[in-house]
């Protein structure tokens, strides 16, 4: 399993609504996004994180490890904005304002992604992707992503283990050898996919297929108090920011 | 390389969802229309949209001795053609934000406009153009695969240059910028999924002929698909 998903299954919150946990999650990248970066998107990743390390009890260590890949991108994507090229200041200077442009950036992103990490790290993608039915989501197009979502861990098994038989026959040894078993790897992949659909459909077929895929979905009741909490989060995120916004320099 | 979450100002961000919408919009109709006339697609359909989401976990190495993974959107385009590629890729990206933190939920909207609509749409339409000019299948696909990751790298730059414009020379300094780090550097990765693909191309003609021909790239496609057939028997 990929790392965020196997924590979202023994998450702390896995039986919670995912609607609830959508408020919370997508208010808070909502709130980053929207707020102004100082002092909005320090006080929404201060708060998600609380949350995240806290009532949600996510390892602190698998947040690091999922997180750092957005920050790469970020990082790289705020450099730029460091420089200006063709002004009247030459080829490339510094910008002005590059740095303070390039910090609110890192903040906002920074935050917003803690945002969407609280809610992968609570919901799994099983639990989400049924109830895209009831929220106008074509069921045909919803049954091909339970399909893909099951089908994406077997293959990324099948992946390693083709990677581990290569490289146990010395297929990394060179880069030809590399490029060779690269392409196997590719092409094993997808008769791997097609084969699992073909089997997958014969079973199916066997049990009255019909084109619609039936699946059970946890019940679990949407709990006001749990809204009202993340509501009054959010809002008070917002007015705390506005407040310190006109107070801070 | 996907745009992350918050990266771009919200105004930004809902503009590329809605430029996107269309497409999409496209591609579920094109969708629900096969999976409602032939039932057993819903799974052939996962399946493609699985290996496009597995093949973006292959490492690649560089030309340039780095290394990086394919974008996988010009395969994807010839073996399930654009309108497809653009559910496929974007429920893609939908699964890559949840479940990799890779790129992002309000971004969306851009991302999958460059990976899951141009990509698949200049991929595809590079392929067809050397195929109607009678290039060998594994030269259009070359450059399928080719034009599909380096026009997906172009207009992520054009979409950050767009949302941070250069304080000195505007958005075209913006783009010097951006397209600097992000599209010139993309050359060598591009060229290493162009060669990628072929090689799996290959394979796939020699081992995955039944599979192909379901797909339709090898069943009356145009005049050099069918000599090349024929020669083949």
């Amino acid at each position: 399993m990929l790392p965020i998903d196997a924590a979202a299954h023994s998450s702390r919150w896995r039986r919670r609504h995912p609607a609830e946990k959508a408020l919370l999650g997508f208010g808070l990248t909502l709130c980053a996004v929207s707020l102004p970066p100082w002092p909005g998107a320090v006080l929404v990743a201060a708060a998600t994180l609380t949350v995240l390390l806290g009532p949600a009890g996510v390892p602190g260590r698998a947040l690091w490890r999922a997180f750092r890949i957005p920050l790469g991108f970020c990082v790289t994507g705020a450099i730029p904005l460091l420089f200006e090229v063709g002004g009247a200041r030459g080829v490339v200077a510094l910008a002005p304002g590059g740095p303070a442009q390039a910090g609110e950036l890192l903040l906002r992103t920074a935050s917003a992604s803690l945002g969407v990490l609280l809610f992968a790290f609570t919901t799994p993608v099983s639990d989400v992707l049924p109830r895209l039915v009831r929220a106008g989501v074509p069921a045909p197009v919803v049954d091909v992503a339970l399909v893909m979502y099951r089908i994406i861990f077997l293959l990324l098994d099948s992946l390693s283990k083709i990677r581990q038989a290569q490289a146990a026959r010395l297929g990394h040894t060179s880069r030809a050898a590399t490029w060779r078993s690269l392409a196997g790897l590719g092409a094993t992949t997808f008769v791997r996919a097609f084969d699992r659909a073909q089997r997958l459909h014969s079973g199916l077929a066997g049990r009255g297929y019909d084109g619609t895929l039936r699946v059970l979905v946890p019940v679990s009741a949407v709990s006001r108090r749990f809204l009202a909490v993340s509501a009054a989060l959010l809002a008070g995120l917002v007015a705390l920011t506005l407040v310190l916004e006109r107070s801070l320099p | 390389m996907h745009i992350a979450e918050g990266y771009l100002p919200p105004v930004h961000a809902a503009a590329w969802g809605v430029a996107s919408a269309p497409f999409v919009v496209h591609g579920v109709r094109a969708l629900t229309r096969e999976v409602r006339s032939n039932p057993e697609s819903t799974l052939l359909l996962g399946a493609s949209g699985a290996f496009t989401f597995v093949l973006s976990a292959l490492k690649l190495p560089s030309v340039t001795g780095s290394c990086s993974h394919p974008t996988g959107t010009g395969l994807g385009a010839i073996l399930f053609r654009p309108p497809i590629m653009a559910v496929l890729g974007t429920i893609t990206l939908l699964f890559q934000a949840l479940l990799l933190a890779h790129g992002g939920l309000t971004t969306l909207g851009a991302n999958a406009f460059s990976m899951a609509i141009v990509g698949p749409w200049a991929g595809y339409g590079a392929y067809r153009l050397f195929r109607r000019f009678g290039a060998p299948l594994m030269v259009a696909v070359f450059f399928g695969a080719f034009v599909a990751d380096l026009s997906t790298y172009c207009v992520t730059s054009v979409q950050l240059a767009l949302a941070f414009p250069d304080p000195g020379s505007g958005i075209p300094g913006a783009l010097a910028k951006f397209g600097g780090i992000f599209a010139v550097t993309q050359i060598p990765l591009a060229v290493s999924e162009g060669l990628l693909t072929v090689l799996v191309m290959r394979l796939l003609t020699q081992s995955s002929k039944g599979e192909l021909t379901r797909l339709g790239i090898f069943a009356g496609r145009d005049k050099t698909e069918r000599r090349e057939e024929a020669a083949a028997r």
